[in-house]
């Protein structure tokens, strides 16, 4: 699975929130992505309609590999959606097909119908298989990086920013909770749930929190997003209703959160803008209008001192290791 | 919301009163196809400079429906003139390509045409065909500046291969190209913040180097926000490990600059600097400060 170059074409692409949502909407879901700070009931419940929840962690292999490192089963067995991760840079993709395919009556775009449809019943190295050959998804997974043939960033150099993430899938299928892991041989069956109050969230929070626990304090880099329905007509059709009703109060309260959503979804192709672009010209372009303020020299300066500096620091650093 | 199809640098060009000659306008824009929110395609042109010229205007904005419209090159030009025509009316909108290469221009064409008969149409990039072709650095045809605008930077699959085996030599190895310093300690905001402050007239000589699908028009907030992020800072630092390997020397003509400056860090900034002392001089403005 993992080896030199078998990136098969797909881009590592970063694990955010608005690189999820243009994803999504390239696919034709009208769902989107947040980031979750915290599992409390009170923030759950803002985001219903809530459909899945993604923990996502830098990768650690474990030692044991048969057991389940936080609770619940397999299932060999499992009824809905589950496909292998084949390809390491695509597993924000499966993860999110891992999502979408066990959501009841999602709409979809046409591809992604028939990606579905045709996958149906296929075991999930297979499913794995054919999601990564998919071309047409491919290009979508790969639309949220620079052009690699434009662009440096395809060469392979090593990344400062993002090591690879790897991405669960919690949601519920038939009265269970499940746990999909691209790298599991199958689906984790953590059990039904109660159907009243937080229904399937809770038992999430418990197996989430149960797995984060197995870990010593502090050495686990992880962050938790949400797979939910876009507010935004909800908010909308709300507002107008509040409006035609006299209440005020309401219409404003409903109005900031709507406004909070804009700036979000604003802030998000901002930063979509960013990561489809070749900086290059507008590198070249910085640096020159430092020459043409008289500035490069000293900036030049800086930062070699900045850049000796640091290796010294290096040095001394290594030297420490070394004694022990 | 509306939604970013297609995108790319293009600027507008105009019948001369009493001919048939088509003149480029010199300011600098973008194509832009969406879905807006009414769900129709738009056709956009933008002004990218936010300098409000008269002529070009700073908006064009065309709801377009299924062959409407076709976009093809003017074969009677020599230059890189595209015109959009309307089936059902004698209007035409003319336009030219603004990349600094044209190696893509029949690309975005096919593209937007594709669109202007299905707005569902998937996009067809031939990154496989693309090939870097050494240019001037300024656009091409009826740009009045010679400035260094070029800021497309194409490499071809064997200039690609080239590079990845020379940085995979160079990782597997403890030592690097010994630089002493680093583009990614040059072009920080602590840096840069100052200089837009003592010299904001070069805050839009940017302007033109901006995604041309970003939600908001060129500013400098815009690029307060750009130089702190960490697509633009993650790209320093691929430029700079790219510089490293020496081997720039022909991808960097496409920055106006010498095969020399591809050659590393050191020998880059010095043309950098060679061209914008250059360019100053040009301008007729009296030197900065100097170093």
């Amino acid at each position: 699975m993992s080896g030199d170059d078998d990136s098969n074409g797909w881009q590592l692409t970063e694990s955010d929130p608005g690189v999820f949502t243009e994803l999504l909407k390239t696919l034709g879901v009208p769902l989107i992505v947040d980031d979750l700070y915290s599992l409390d009931p009170e923030s759950l419940a803002a985001l219903q309609p809530l459909h899945a929840l993604i923990f996502l962690f830098k990768w650690i292999p474990t030692t044991s590999s048969s057991s389940t490192s936080s609770g619940g089963d397999y299932d060999s067995e499992f009824p809905g959606f589950f496909a292998h991760q084949v390809v390491n840079n695509a597993c924000a993709t499966l993860a999110v097909m891992n999502a979408i395919g066990n959501i009841p009556s999602l709409p979809t775009g046409p591809q992604l119908g028939d990606l579905l449809s045709f996958s149906n019943g296929m075991d999930p190295q297979t499913r794995g298989l054919v999601i990564t050959s998919a071309d047409w998804l491919r290009e979508a997974h790969n639309a949220l990086s620079p052009p690699s043939a434009i662009s440096l960033d395809g060469l392979g150099l090593p990344r400062k920013t993002e090591d690879a993430y790897h991405f669960v899938v919690y949601l519920p299928v038939m009265g269970a909770l499940y746990e999909l892991d691209g790298l599991k041989p199958y689906a984790v069956r953590h059990g039904s749930y109660e159907q009243g109050g937080e229904g399937w969230v809770k038992k999430a929070r418990e197996a989430i929190e149960a797995r984060i626990n197995t870990y010593p304090a502090g050495a686990l880099e992880f962050s938790l997003l949400a797979l939910r329905d876009d507010p935004l007509p909800t908010l909308q059709a709300q507002i107008q209703q509040l409006e035609s009703t006299g209440n005020a109060a309401a219409a404003a309260e409903a109005h900031a959160i709507l406004a909070n959503e804009h700036g979000k979804r604003e802030r998000w192709a901002f930063e979509n803008s960013l990561r489809r672009y070749n900086h290059v010209g507008l590198v070249h372009a910085l640096l020159v209008a430092l020459a043409k303020g008289g500035k490069l020299g000293q900036t030049q300066e800086k930062a070699r001192a900045v850049m000796k500096e640091r290796i010294e620091r290096r040095k001394a650093r290594g030297e420490d290791m070394e004694e022990e | 919301m509306s939604d970013t199809l297609l995108a790319f640098k293009a600027g507008r060009a105009f019948r001369r009163d009493g001919s048939n000659i088509i003149e480029p306008n010199p300011t600098k824009g973008a194509i832009v196809l969406s879905n807006g929110e009414d769900g129709l395609l738009h056709f956009i042109w933008r002004n990218r400079t936010t300098n409000v010229d008269e002529e070009a205007g700073d908006e064009m904005d065309l709801i377009l429906f299924p062959s409407d419209a076709t976009f093809t090159k003017v074969s009677q030009s020599s230059g890189r003139v595209y015109v959009l025509k309307f089936s059902s009316s004698n209007q035409r909108h003319f336009f030219w390509m603004q990349d600094a290469s044209s190696t893509r221009d029949q690309e975005f064409a096919d593209n937007v045409n594709g669109l202007l008969q299905d707005p569902e149409y998937e996009l067809v990039w031939n990154t496989a065909a693309s090939s870097f072709q050494p240019q001037a650095s300024s656009s091409t045809q009826g740009a009045s500046s010679h400035r260094s605008s070029g800021s497309n930077f194409q490499a071809t699959p064997e200039q690609l291969a080239a590079l990845q085996a020379a940085l995979t030599t160079m990782s597997a190895s403890t030592t690097q190209q010994e630089s002493d310093l680093s583009l990614t300690d040059i072009l920080t905001p602590a840096n840069l913040t100052p200089l837009f402050n003592t010299h904001p007239e070069l805050i839009s000589t940017l302007f033109p180097h901006l995604p041309p699908d970003l939600p908001v028009p060129p500013s400098a907030d815009a690029i307060q926000r750009i130089i702190h992020s960490p697509q633009f800072r993650s790209a320093v630092s691929s430029f700079d490990q790219a510089l490293r390997t020496g081997l720039l020397g022909g991808l960097v003509r496409g920055l106006g600059l010498p095969d020399e400056a591809g050659t590393g860090i050191v020998p880059f900034l010095r043309a950098v600097q060679e061209q914008a002392d250059r360019e100053n001089s040009e301008d007729g403005s009296n030197s900065m400060d100097t170093n």
